[in-house]
């Protein structure tokens, strides 16, 4: 394959997807908080005698998100059988999809409108988790729990088009916007891990691949640490290996799992016990709600908002949905100006997402309206906002019974600001000599006096005039 | 009804001698008593999982293991009043053709006990064989495990069609190819046993949907219905030199007889199946044995060594001490047809090959209801005649049996005759789904020979 | 590729079995005799032939997303002594 970037990066991305049971068995999808092996069966424990059946919910999930990857979907699900030997496998083997991916030659597009493309997207089976009780290189044994034996993943392979650890990670958090999008994957207790495939240009393109990676954060910390590392070897004057390693996300380091010549061998064989399933009834039935990046145009082309504020918006579900109505109400590049900042500021603040809020647009439209017609100050907005993250109330009766309606007579601000000048001569003589700092301690008085109630930007213009 | 201690001890007794069960339910269960099993003690191969009963699939590597749940077709069986009286002796997993393959009980041929009684589901077919009290065993078959001994024991056995028996709860050989069956002294035994296990199975994706297929299982009625009009193909390579004379024999009275009731006797040859069936069959069978022994290593169930070594060496080393060399060589064969380099050669090119098999058998069942043909080359031979042969010369021992198996085609062997005073087994196949053919054509020849 | 003891010795632990010295040697005519046997294939054409990997068409079956029993931890834990507060215990992976 020819390459022509300074760097090249690929990426294997593992989901676990929010389904009720696990892919092949009805036990119940692990939160993480139940006690060891007391969420499994004969079929996730590798019982013998026991077979496996798909769970269809899996299915229309990986169909969903295979079509809004615009992959090509396959006629049928046929499931293989990858062998290999370590404790954490029940079988010994993995059932998963090797010749016949559920979806093939797809892309993603960034925000930048690069398109990633996507070599195949298919369904596997999780394996148990193997907890160590000292480090991985003390413990005479390994302790596994196979409540997470046979939890459904979905794997995402892009083709190797990546071309900067800033672009994985922008991929990685779109990726993860998708899938909120598409309802099929929880974002608490969801585990998303990536391998990443990378090589330099300096090296001739020799590839090592980074295992095991946790989040899009890291995703850009590893890959920087690795090119800087390979950068490093080119320079010393060594050669680059074809390394398979693992990330330290404590110690800020890649290391050596081994090297590609001790690779497995995994005889796939196509799974015996899955007669093929057929895909023509799911694609019929794809119900995919609009992309975000779809959704992103849309708000630009119908708002006329900023690329970048649509981006934002868009970024999570529900905002866009509720910037969507609330900008039907409201101007919408006041609506934006607000939820894109002020709203998701004020949630990070109380620790809420949307899942949590109480209130709905109607609360956020009925408040921007009385920032429109400039009835409360900016200030007073904020505070009411803040407010209506623990209980929903009207804004607008809120305003009226504490009084907090801002000052916004003009006739009244004049006279205040008047009153100010004359009150400050010392201040209005610094600010005459081009003290900035002097002109804001009067426009702080004008305030005092109306309990902070006036809209400072008038209050400055007010002032200006009178001043200047 | 038998009293059970009196079965108990019948069934202590036989199997000192001739080491047909690897596991005696000392209370026997039965849950309830009404069914068509009503009071019927049922032996299963010791690869069918029974609740809590020792289960072992002829392998030391499951010693200990007592599974948390019954197969599908032992739940059937409970529900229809049987009674569960234990595990029969069989090959390793399945991997073999005289049942000496097993580091577990080996079983002795129920008229001479210095021959061997076939295999792999010896155990099941030498126990019914011998056993005076109402039984039924249920044995299984993945290349001709039930058809073969049963042949040289002088039962009979029906293998049905692939997925019309579900596979939930039997140990794994070959899960595209295993079937489990009964095995009786009597057709009407057959026939009420294919009824309660047969149907469909929501927990095993490979079995057949009665619905959708039309599957009628009164198998019961088919017994005496007239034979009038039926055709039968007689497989030609039966009469080869390398065939035993009176197994020939055997054959040649069988057809006069059919004859004698209008039934059509023409001659038709499978040259494809006999020439490419047995390195087919090898193929795919080791391929998926290989992953499905993959789990045996040590942990979670089964055979175990203290924990030492890292995992790689562990599981080398008790998969080492507890497979039989049998289950050794199938797993490296089995393994080696599906690397990376080899699997369109091998594992790949079989699969192609199963295919025309398959056309084969769907040509000749246009024009005719069932095939004859011998289950066996051979009557059963003596533990010393086995022991000398090499795996390769065993394995040719199946020319007959594994291309019905391969098609997933169903086949009953009814005891027909003698060859030296030892049994010989004649084998009837039919087309998919068409047990009905197969339940007619055996309980008329039933007893036939001793006329 | 050629079927001595090498062969047998990779193989083999590929599939995680360790063979004594007589097992290898035993094993290799035997296995070289079984290859041979599997060599007759070589000569049929299956060129534009579909490959069955089943004996007959079912519609294979799906399960609804509805939560089933699972088996009670104990009766997992029994079947084996190497476990380890609600655990098992496997061999160490380094």
């Amino acid at each position: 394959m020819k390459f022509d970037s300074d760097i090249v990066i690929g990426l294997e991305i593992h989901i676990s997807l929010d389904t009720k049971t696990k892919l092949f068995c009805s036990c119940p999808n692990p939160k993480g908080e139940e006690e060891p092996n007391s969420v499994t069966c004969e079929v996730c424990l590798g019982h013998p005698g026991s077979k496996p059946i798909a769970n269809k919910k899996a299915i229309e999930y990986i169909t969903k998100l295979a079509s809004s990857l615009k992959c090509e979907i396959a006629d049928e699900v046929i499931f293989s059988r990858k062998t290999y030997f370590y404790p954490d496998l029940s079988k010994n083997y993995q059932i998963t999809q090797y010749e016949t991916p559920v979806g093939s030659r797809g892309k993603l597009i960034l925000n930048s409108g690069k398109p990633i493309f996507i070599t195949r997207v298919h369904l596997e089976e999780d394996p148990a988790a193997l907890v160590h009780p000292k480090s991985i290189s003390d413990s005479p044994f390994v302790l596994i729990d196979y409540n997470r034996s046979g939890v459904p993943l979905i794997e995402i392979v892009t083709e190797p088009v990546i071309t900067s650890p800033d672009e994985a990670r922008t991929f990685m958090k779109q990726l993860i916007t998708l899938l909120g999008y598409l309802d099929i994957f929880d974002i608490n207790t969801g585990v998303i891990k990536a391998d990443a495939n990378i090589s330099i240009r300096k090296s001739g393109y020799v590839r090592s691949e980074i295992k095991n990676i946790n989040g899009f954060k890291e995703i850009e910390r590893a890959l920087t640490y690795e090119i800087e590392r390979q950068k490093n070897e080119i320079k010393e004057g060594r050669e680059l290996t074809c390394d398979t390693r693992g990330w330290d996300a404590n110690k800020g380091r890649t290391f050596l799992l081994r090297t590609k010549e001790t690779e497995e061998d995994y005889g796939y064989i196509i799974d015996p016990d899955l007669v093929p399933i057929s895909l023509s009834e799911f694609k019929k039935n794809i119900d995919t709600p609009e992309l975000p990046y779809e959704k992103a145009l849309r708000f630009i082309k119908e708002y006329s908002i900023k690329e970048e504020d649509a981006h934002i918006l868009c970024a999570e579900k529900s905002l866009g949905e509720m910037y969507d109505k609330v900008a039907k109400k409201i101007h919408p590049l006041l609506a934006a100006k607000w939820m894109r900042r002020e709203l998701v500021r004020v949630m990070n603040l109380s620790d809420k997402t949307f899942d949590d809020l109480k209130i709905n647009e109607n609360h956020i439209i009925e408040l921007l309206k009385l920032v429109y017609e400039r009835k409360i100050t900016d200030a007073t907005a904020q505070e009411l906002l803040e407010k209506l993250m623990e209980n929903p109330f009207s804004p607008k009766d809120y305003v009226s019974k504490y009084g907090l309606e801002a000052v916004s007579d003009l006739s009244e601000l004049n006279v205040l600001c008047r009153e100010s000048i004359d009150e400050n001569p010392k201040a209005v003589e610094d600010y005459r000599f081009g003290e900035e700092k002097s002109f804001n301690y009067i426009v702080g008085q004008v305030m005092k006096k109306t309990n902070g109630k006036a809209d400072p930007s008038v209050v400055t213009q007010i002032l200006k005039e009178m001043l200047d | 009804m038998e009293d059970v201690n009196k079965v108990l001890e019948e069934t202590k007794k036989i199997n000192d001698e001739y080491n047909y069960l690897n596991t005696i339910i000392e209370k026997p269960i039965q849950r309830k008593k009404e069914g068509k099993l009503s009071n019927y003690y049922i032996t299963f191969k010791d690869a069918i999982c029974v609740k809590g009963v020792h289960s072992r699939a002829g392998s030391s590597i499951l010693e200990g293991y007592y599974p948390l749940f019954n197969a599908t077709v032992v739940e059937k069986c409970l529900d229809e009043g049987a009674i569960l009286l234990g595990k029969t002796t069989q090959d390793t997993f399945g991997f073999g053709s005289f049942n000496i393959n097993t580091n577990l009980n080996i079983p002795k041929h129920p008229l001479d006990k210095s021959r061997v009684t076939g295999g792999s589901s010896g155990g099941s077919c030498g126990f019914t064989k011998k056993v005076k009290f109402k039984h039924i065993s249920l044995g299984e078959s993945t290349g001709g495990s039930m058809a073969n001994p049963s042949s040289l024991c002088g039962v009979f056995s029906l293998t049905p069609t692939y997925g019309l028996v579900s596979r939930y709860g039997l140990m794994d050989y070959a899960n595209s190819m295993d079937k489990i069956g009964p095995i009786a002294n009597s057709m009407k035994e057959i026939a009420i046993m294919l009824e309660v296990i047969s149907g469909n199975d929501e927990k095993d994706s490979t079995s057949l949907n009665s619905n959708k297929n039309n599957i009628c299982r009164d198998y019961s009625k088919q017994i005496g219905v007239s034979l009038k009009g039926m055709r039968v193909g007689i497989l030609k390579e039966s009469f080869n030199d390398s065939i035993d004379e009176g197994i020939k024999n055997s054959m040649k009275k069988c057809i006069d007889i059919l004859k004698s009731v209008d039934v059509e006797c023409e001659e038709i040859s499978l040259p494809f199946s006999l020439k490419y069936g047995i390195p087919t069959y090898y193929i795919i069978a080791t391929s998926e044995a290989s992953t499905n022994l993959a789990r045996y290593c040590g942990i979670r169930y089964g055979a175990y060594l203290p924990l030492e070594g890292n995992f790689n060496e562990y599981f080398s080393k008790v998969r080492s001490t507890n497979f039989h060399p049998e289950a050794k060589r199938r797993i490296i064969l089995g393994t080696f047809v599906r690397m990376a380099t080899q699997r369109d050669a091998y594992y790949l090119k079989a699969a192609k090959i199963r295919t025309k098999i398959i056309e084969e058998y769907k040509e000749i069942f246009k024009k005719y209801d069932v095939i004859l043909s011998p289950a066996m080359p051979i009557v059963a031979p003596k533990f010393d005649e086995v022991d000398k042969l090499t795996p390769l010369q065993s394995y040719m021992m199946d020319i007959f049996t594994v291309s019905p198996n391969l098609a997933g085609v169903p086949h009953l062997t009814v005891p027909f005759w003698e060859s030296n005073n030892l049994p010989v087994g004649l084998m009837f196949i039919a087309d998919h789904l068409k047990e009905n053919n197969l339940i007619r054509i055996g309980s008329y020849l039933e007893g036939m020979d001793k006329n | 590729m050629e079927v001595n003891e090498d062969f047998v010795k990779h193989i083999a632990k590929v599939a995680r079995l360790e063979l004594s010295e007589e097992e290898v040697k035993s094993f290799v005519p035997q296995l070289k005799e079984i290859l041979e046997m599997f060599s007759v294939i070589d000569e049929c054409d299956v060129e534009n032939v579909q490959p069955s990997f089943q004996p007959i068409s079912g519609e294979g079956k799906l399960r609804e997303d509805i939560v089933g029993e699972c088996l009670l931890q104990e009766d997992v834990l029994s079947l084996t002594p190497h476990k380890k507060d609600s655990y098992f215990k496997g061999p160490r992976i380094i």
